[in-house]
């Protein structure tokens, strides 16, 4: 059952070349910047990095958690449940930028004439209270909501600003989408379709982002200026988890991140950079 | 009336075969037809760049390899000792139909439950993390039924005056075993082992807890936390997260070049297939 | 010493297989005995609050094999009764290596056909139904069908082969025509390996992950209140193997509970795809040499 001996020695002699690895896993919405600056950094430091995607922000936690990888990628904050879980590991939360998660809607939908909902609404129809768009002012459709699968980071803001905590969050069953691409898809090929999404990848064209009511009755939309001066209620924080303080690679990929290239990644990709926050 | 139901039979059977082949053909061409735009040189000898929008898949390619290879050296001895305890070591047709059945139910056993074993044991409770090895364990067992059917089949044609006529010479069993049976038996060996790698170079359920990340990994050094890329994977996450249209031809591409190292590890199997049935007949 | 090699490398692999049992009984081990056979007849997987119940995906994972079969069935024996009793040798056996050769085509290549194109051809297609979307039962069912087809094809021709050929001649002598002659020789006698050929393609249809994954619409409890009804098959639903599949698996592992109840599902399905398995083996058994 042992490899070929040839394999062996080559293996032997790749793994000489080879620095420490920098392993790095989580959530697919802080993934696009992180994998591009791994990818910069691959070419220019020959730094040997592997990033992952397996199962979001949760996975992102929980392996650095139990050790899998160095660096964990978040949108959203480490909670006193994983703290808890995790004794032992001293959680570092390095903010490299903000995003927000939008409630994106068909075309269909858009064109209905559905532009905003109220929190009390959203929360009626995550529990099935209200199933037809007809009911906050769009057309005749039967509204066909996409729950983000358990885990990814999307979620759990939206059921912060819902419930006020992930927990108390009632339990539905709705089909689930993963990543964002996938989520941004199934919504524009849809009819009736809603989802929640990271605002910076609703693009006006397939899907739509809608704006919230808030209970002064003021309308906000999910616009650079109402994320980055935190009016609109559901922006949340990209974040790269360290257990303590970063070192190593580690440090060389943090330091790549919060410094200008970095940033322009993140902006690249559709998220606020540190100095866009209003704080 | 007769001569009715006669053409009637005829013509749906037809038809019925016609439709599957035209499915199954139509697939591939579609595939062909959105993929091969991508497949250059560049794409087969180049990395991943771009979370899958630009450059190529080499390294997947590679540890699909490294997979394969590692999965064919765990199922050879397992399938050669299997095969050779069926034909050779038990006497008796009920504890040798027991073998035969145990090949066909393990044969069934679902890939996903493969590679949550794979992870149980090996990625946690052996502490290897994702790596190669696991893939290549939990894919060399999914390939030992196929092998060692092929094998047990194969050795079963050897007509038996061969090893009447060997023993009759005074060779010992084991000496029968690696002068006459096995080197007769090596077609069988070869078909199986190919059939059975052309199926676990597709599998995604059995690696994708146990020996694959997304990007960033290049040749796996050691045994621990060294996992490869794969086509499937790949193939699998961008499906899902990615239909930037950047990515789009980039995606069959991938599933086409998949494709053709699956066919052409199945057709290499054909010459020694061929012979067999023509013996057979 | 070869004759202890092959005894150590054989136990070695049943040990192994072994083992894949004796650890999902043992992991499953805390769901079972807080929910005992509740695990199984439950209808609400609710894992946030540790509460457990598989029968929507053992109706998820039925349903859509049931389609497969239904669907492919029909296509399957039809085309290897083509293979079998209508083409000469050569032309035969081109058939036969072809569909082999395309029963090699991945799963994951199958879930991106079914994603980029059976998915809206189904949600535009059913469009009269109002389906929701175009991830339901019947799309995961159809693309399974497919998938399944060349091992029905495989198996059913090789039944009907073994019936030998000097029966058929003497039929045809009798003044049978060929359709009566495979009707009333060949079928009779290759039933018993079709039967065998459903069994083998249903455990694989049952035990089948990233396609039916990418296209069944992983949503949790949903059953209807009759097995039986069509309409619910254009429903979002959940298999035991796309819950396996999905990132559940990933986020259950620190958890005892949920994780016994991840490791629950899979016994669950090797409990039935072995029997269907071991079904179609026993049934389709060859005489022995």
């Amino acid at each position: 059952m042992k490899p070929l001996p040839g394999l062996l020695a080559a293996l032997l002699a790749t793994s000489l070349a080879f620095a420490e690895t920098l392993k790095i896993n989580g959530s697919t919405t802080v993934n696009l910047p992180v994998a591009e600056a791994a990818e910069i950094l691959r070419a220019e430091q020959k730094l040997d990095i592997q990033v992952d995607t397996q199962g979001g922000s949760s996975g992102g936690v929980s392996m650095l958690g139990d050790g899998l990888v160095q660096v964990g990628m978040t949108s959203k904050p480490v909670s006193d449940d994983d703290r808890a879980k995790y004794p032992a590991v001293k959680f570092r939360e390095i903010h490299i930028g903000e995003d927000a998660v939008a409630l994106i809607v068909s075309k269909d939908v858009w064109d209905g004439g559905v532009r905003a909902l109220t929190k009390q609404q959203a929360r009626d129809i995550y529990e099935s209270k209200i199933t037809n768009w007809k009911d906050v002012g769009g057309k005749d459709q039967r509204i066909a909501f996409f729950n983000k699968e358990p885990g990814r980071g999307t979620w759990e803001v939206f059921a912060h600003y819902l419930y006020g905590s992930p927990k108390a969050a009632p339990q539905v069953s709705f089909p689930e989408v993963g990543g964002n691409e996938e989520t941004r898809t199934k919504v524009g090929s849809t009819r009736g379709a809603l989802s929640q999404l990271s605002s910076s990848w609703a693009d006006g064209k397939k899907v739509f982002a809608l704006a919230l009511k808030l209970d002064d009755g003021s309308v906000v939309e999910p616009t650079e200026a109402n994320i980055a001066s935190h009016k609109y209620p559901l922006s949340r924080p990209l974040f790269v988890l360290t257990n303590g303080e970063p070192a190593g690679s580690a440090k060389t990929l943090v330091d790549f991140l919060l410094g200008e290239r970095g940033q322009e990644l993140v902006k690249k990709h559709g998220y606020l950079r540190l100095k866009d926050l209003a704080n | 009336m007769r001569r009715a139901l006669d053409l009637a039979l005829a013509g749906l059977a037809a038809l019925a075969a016609f439709v599957a082949i035209g499915i199954l053909v139509g697939l591939v061409a579609v595939i062909a037809r959105r993929g091969a735009p991508a497949v250059t040189w560049t794409f087969l000898t180049e990395q991943i760049r771009l979370v899958g929008a630009a450059g190529g898949i080499f390294w997947n390619v590679v540890g699909t390899l490294i997979l394969l290879v590692a999965a064919l050296a765990v199922c050879l001895p397992l399938a050669v000792a299997v095969a050779l305890t069926e034909r050779v070591w038990l006497r008796g047709a009920r504890a040798r139909r027991l073998v035969r059945t145990a090949l066909y139910t393990l044969n069934g056993v679902p890939t996903i439950v493969l590679g949550i074993f794979g992870f149980i044991v090996l990625v946690q409770g052996c502490g290897w993390g994702k790596s190669w090895l696991a893939g290549g364990l939990v894919l060399g067992l999914g390939m030992l039924p196929t092998v060692a059917v092929a094998l047990i089949e194969r050795l079963h044609a050897i007509p038996a005056k061969y090893m009447e006529a060997a023993a009759a010479l005074g060779l010992r069993q084991s000496q029968i075993v690696w002068a006459v049976l096995l080197p007769q038996a090596r077609g069988g060996l070869l078909t199986g082992a190919l059939l059975a790698l052309a199926r676990a170079a597709g599998e995604t359920a059995p690696i994708m807890f146990t020996a694959t990340i997304f990007a960033g990994a290049t040749l796996p050094h050691g045994v621990k936390d060294s996992p490869v890329l794969a086509l499937p994977y790949h193939i699998f996450i961008l499906a899902q997260d990615s239909f930037d249209p950047a990515v789009g031809a980039k995606l069959w591409g991938a599933a086409l070049v998949l494709l053709g190292i699956v066919f052409s590890l199945s057709l290499a199997a054909l010459p020694s297939r061929l012979r067999a049935h023509e013996e057979a007949h | 010493m070869t004759r202890a090699a092959s005894w150590f490398f054989s136990l070695l692999a049943l040990a192994a297989f072994v083992l894949l049992a004796v650890i999902f009984a043992w992991q499953s081990g805390p769901v079972w005995r807080a929910e005992g056979a509740g695990y199984l007849t439950g209808a609400k997987w609710f894992f946030r609050q540790h509460e457990f119940g598989a029968r929507p995906m053992i109706y998820g994972s039925l349903a859509v094999s049931v389609i497969a079969l239904a669907l492919s069935a029909p296509v399957g024996f039809g085309a290897a009764i083509f293979t079998a009793e209508y083409l000469p040798r050569r032309p035969r056996l081109a058939v036969k290596v072809l569909i082999e050769l395309l029963a090699g085509v991945p799963s994951v290549v199958y879930g991106l056909l079914g994603i980029l194109l059976l998915r809206d051809w189904i949600y535009t297609l059913c469009a009269r139904f109002d389906p929701l979307s175009g991830d339901t039962l019947l799309t995961a069912g159809v693309l399974l069908a497919v998938m399944i087809l060349p091992t029905i094809v495989t198996f059913s021709d090789d039944a009907l082969r073994a019936v030998p050929a000097a029966q058929r001649r003497a039929a045809r002598s009798l003044g049978l025509t060929r359709a009566e002659t495979i009707l009333t020789v060949a079928l009779p006698q290759a039933a018993r390996g079709f039967g065998a050929a459903l069994l083998l393609a249903f455990g694989r249809a049952l035990g089948e992950t990233i396609a039916v994954f990418l296209v069944v619409g992983r949503r949790d409890n949903f059953a209807p209140a009759n097995w039986l009804s069509p309409r619910a098959l254009l429903e979002a639903g959940q298999t035991i193997t796309s819950k396996l599949g999905s990132s559940e698996t990933n986020l259950a592992y620190g958890d005892p509970r949920h994780w016994a109840a991840i490791t629950g599902l899979a016994l669950v399905l090797l409990a039935i795809s072995g029997s269907v398995t071991v079904l179609g083996a026993v049934f389709g058994r060859k005489a022995d040499a």
